[in-house]
């Protein structure tokens, strides 16, 4: 009796106490790392890559490219922005980033006079130096360090070569692009431009929309209507292709028409790939990102060092849809 | 040795030591999860307060613009001061997480209180439009400001949730702990009073066992007890007096076996007393008369009767008196050839009675009437059965330190087993005579009165007579044999 008491008491000890040290493990472990506190920040060049266009293929490209290259330079990047097109947002974060008084400002170019305010006035205050990428402005108006991203002229050249000879050097073209065209839009058609006009037999009409969904619809719709015998369709910015081509194929087929667009647009690759899409420019968006993170860290690093103001060049090539049809 | 004092003290000791082990260690952390909890809110505060500082400022400025008063004046540049102040606690929140945004979040600060002193300096040299625009730009970057305090909140938020996750699921695993501890504490506290009451009761228990017995009059069995305390000095106490109880038990048996022999013995020297005074009446008045029939005897011509009257009077009167008092050896060979006249009277022609005593010995002591049973002894085997007679020799010899009395007959002896039995005073007394007890009881007289066995000795062998020798010290061994033999 007395034993099998104790050694019942003594074994209810022993598995109560192995549930113990169990529990207390659990709540003694040491807890979840908070981060590290530092007193002063590490000196490294603070950058900030900003865009209209968060997180679409061709930015998100861009910012890797750009981040790793900052990894590698051991600078501090942050990658800020609006999301499909919100000027005011993006003008706010640049805003921001100016006020913040960062190192250095990685901006896509947006060629409107507050754009142009911010970085002319503000950071040149500050004097925060402001490289544009993939998306020029004219440089006397920004006092852009300088430029990294595809000759956008070049880009128009290629790819109106590319849909002359689709189109056997005849027929009506269609260019459709922003109405307060942007200045890289200027260039694609410049640059296009300067290919048709030595075909007399190719006739290019521009149609012109806003940035809004109906607004691209609505013009689709018009040119479509004005021009029933236009083969060529060039989306000069990417963004309206999707609208663009939902309106088409509402309409009639899609196939008969040549379309031609750039990149630069959330949906463009993708629509490439379902062939949807005839052709596109295709950029390099991660040299992009890290060229300019490079050229930004030279020009801190030694301000004495110009800039080429005419900016860096980074390549282009025209990728066409897989069955040729 | 503990006490059972020791004993409580240790069970309160280890039950407070654990209990004070556990209450510290929980304080510990719960202090802990309290500074954590303190330094997170402190975090939220101090970044709340900057936002708080910069609208202030604003609210002073606009005051300052619209009426630029000493008063607006300090007031603004106070709630600056603020801003700055919360901008420095702010710029300590800093860590590898928020570096680049809490860098931004200061210069922003930086910025918006450089916008404010423009803002103030345009107005000052009366640049009121310039002031103005700089004033609009700083409540944009006020905004800025409290929406990047937000931001900064999301992201801390953010990099502190698996940190929060973490606390609260450590409290739940607290509360589980807190349960086994719980569980366990009980267990052990059950077992260890357990193993305390046990260490208590069974000595107790044991005692009680042992008290039974005692009780039941068992007194050879030790008592035991397993422990190391108060109740093993109890248990070793009551041992020694179980040990004392057994001893004065024996003891008083034996007085009690003692007391009895003791009466026994009271009652048999009653008994024999009675006799001697029965056997006593009035000896005097027969010595008297054996005296008078001398007399008579001589009167009237018989001589021989008249003698043998005399000795046997004076036999008797020697009987009387020596009894029980030492007497020389020369009074009792005295005595010892009175009786032999007798004994020659009875049986003049068979009786050859030799005596060779040597009469230096004859002035040692010697215990009374030793010398006549023997002789008695020697005439009844020898003489009496022995239709031809016999003879009796009697010697006293002196052998240096001792005298030797010889006895010696020529009757038909005894055998070995008879004379063993004489000699342990054995014998049954047979056909009347009292040889036996007259031996032993001359035996034992002669053993007290020199305080030592083997006086007596006897020399027989069937059909060759008896020779019984006694070997007398000149000087008498120890002070009370003498005591003794005076009784």
């Amino acid at each position: 009796m007395r034993k099998k008491v104790i050694i019942v008491l003594l074994s209810l000890s022993a598995i109560f106490l192995v549930f113990t040290i169990a529990s207390a493990e659990k709540v003694f472990r040491p807890s979840t790392e908070l981060p590290k506190s530092v007193s002063t920040t590490n000196g490294s060049p603070r950058l900030v890559l900003i865009t209209q266009e968060l997180e679409t293929s061709f930015w998100d490209e861009v910012a890797a490219g750009a981040k790793n290259m900052a990894l590698e330079e051991g600078a501090q990047l942050e990658v800020w922005g609006s999301y499909g097109t919100n000027s005011d947002e993006f003008l706010k974060k640049l805003e921001l980033a100016i006020h913040s008084k960062m190192d250095g400002i990685i901006v896509q170019g947006l060629d409107t006079e507050a754009f142009n305010e911010l970085t002319k006035v503000k950071a040149a205050f500050y004097g925060i130096p402001i490289i544009t990428v993939a998306n020029d402005v004219p440089k006397q108006e920004s006092l852009r360090k300088t430029y990294v991203g595809s000759d956008q002229f070049d880009a128009g050249n290629l790819l109106a070569k590319e849909l002359l000879i689709d189109m056997e050097h005849q027929g009506e073209i269609i260019i459709l692009s922003d109405e307060d065209s942007q200045y890289y839009q200027q260039q694609r058609i410049a640059g296009m431009m300067d290919v048709f006009k030595a075909y007399p037999a190719v006739t290019v009409t521009n149609s012109q929309t806003s940035s809004s969904k109906e607004q691209v619809v609505a013009a689709a719709q018009d040119f479509l209507n004005k021009s029933p015998d236009a083969k060529g369709i060039v989306a000069v910015n990417a963004n309206h292709l999707a609208a663009m081509l939902q309106e088409i194929s509402r309409r009639t087929q899609v196939e008969p028409y040549h379309i031609y667009s750039f990149d630069d647009g959330p949906d463009a690759l993708a629509l490439l790939e379902q062939g949807e899409v005839d052709a596109l420019i295709r950029q390099s968006p991660e040299e992009m990102g890290k060229k300019s993170v490079e050229l930004m860290i030279d020009w801190i690093a030694s301000e004495s060092e110009p800039l080429d103001t005419e900016g860096y060049i980074t390549d282009i090539e025209l990728v066409k849809r897989v069955d040729g049809s | 040795m503990k006490t059972i004092q020791q004993k409580i003290w240790m069970l309160v000791a280890i039950v407070l030591f654990v209990m004070i082990a556990i209450w510290l260690t929980l304080t510990f952390y719960n202090q802990k999860t309290q500074d954590q909890y303190n330094e997170i809110l402190q975090r939220y505060l101090e970044m709340n307060e900057v936002t708080n500082a910069s609208q202030q400022v604003i609210t002073d400025l606009n005051n300052f613009l619209i009426d630029p008063s000493f008063n607006n004046e300090s007031s603004l540049s106070s709630s600056t001061r603020n801003v700055l102040a919360a901008q420095s606690a702010v710029s300590e929140l800093r860590n590898e997480e928020n570096d680049f945004i809490l860098t931004n979040y200061i210069n922003l600060i930086d910025s918006f209180v450089e916008t404010v002193e423009r803002s103030v300096s345009y107005q000052n040299a009366g640049d009121a439009d310039s002031s103005l625009a700089e004033f609009s730009e700083a409540n944009r970057i006020s905004t800025y400001i409290s929406e990047m305090t937000l931001s900064i909140i999301d992201s801390e938020l953010k990099s502190y949730e698996s940190f929060y996750r973490d606390i609260i699921a450590k409290s739940d695993d607290l509360n589980q702990m807190g349960i086994w501890l719980f569980l366990m504490m009980t267990s052990f506290l059950l077992l260890l009073a357990y193993l305390f009451s046990l260490s208590i009761t069974r000595p107790v228990h044991q005692l009680r066992k042992a008290a039974n017995e005692l009780s039941k009059g068992r007194f050879d069995l030790p008592i035991k007890v397993d422990s190391n305390d108060e109740i093993s000095f109890l248990a070793r106490t009551f041992d020694n007096m179980r040990v004392s109880v057994n001893n004065l038990f024996a003891e008083t048996q034996m007085k009690a076996q003692l007391e009895i022999e003791l009466q026994e013995n009271k009652l048999l020297l009653q008994e024999s007393q009675l006799r001697i005074l029965q056997s006593q009446i009035n000896p005097h008045f027969l010595f008297n008369t054996l005296n008078t029939l001398s007399k008579k005897a001589y009167l009237e011509g018989s001589e021989e009767t008249s003698d043998l009257l005399v000795n046997v009077a004076g036999l008797f009167r020697y009987n009387l008196k020596r009894m029980d008092r030492p007497v020389t050896l020369y009074e009792e060979v005295v005595v010892l050839k009175q009786y032999m006249e007798i004994q020659k009277a009875r049986f003049p022609d068979r009786l050859h009675f030799h005596t060779e005593v040597d009469d230096s010995c004859l002035t040692i002591e010697i215990p009374g009437l030793t010398l006549q049973p023997l002789i008695e002894n020697a005439v009844i085997h020898a003489i009496e059965p022995q239709e031809d007679g016999g003879h009796i020799w009697f010697r006293i010899i002196d052998q240096e330190e001792e005298v030797r009395i010889e006895i010696e007959d020529s009757g038909g002896g005894m055998s070995f087993d008879k004379r063993k039995q004489l000699l342990e005073g054995t014998i049954i007394p047979e056909n009347g005579h009292s040889t036996g007890i007259g031996f032993s009881n001359v035996m034992k007289r002669l053993a007290l009165f020199y305080s030592r066995e083997s006086i007596v000795s006897i020399d027989s062998e069937e059909g060759r007579g008896t020779k019984i020798m006694l070997k007398l010290p000149k000087t008498r061994g120890i002070a009370d044999a003498g005591e003794a033999a005076d009784r």
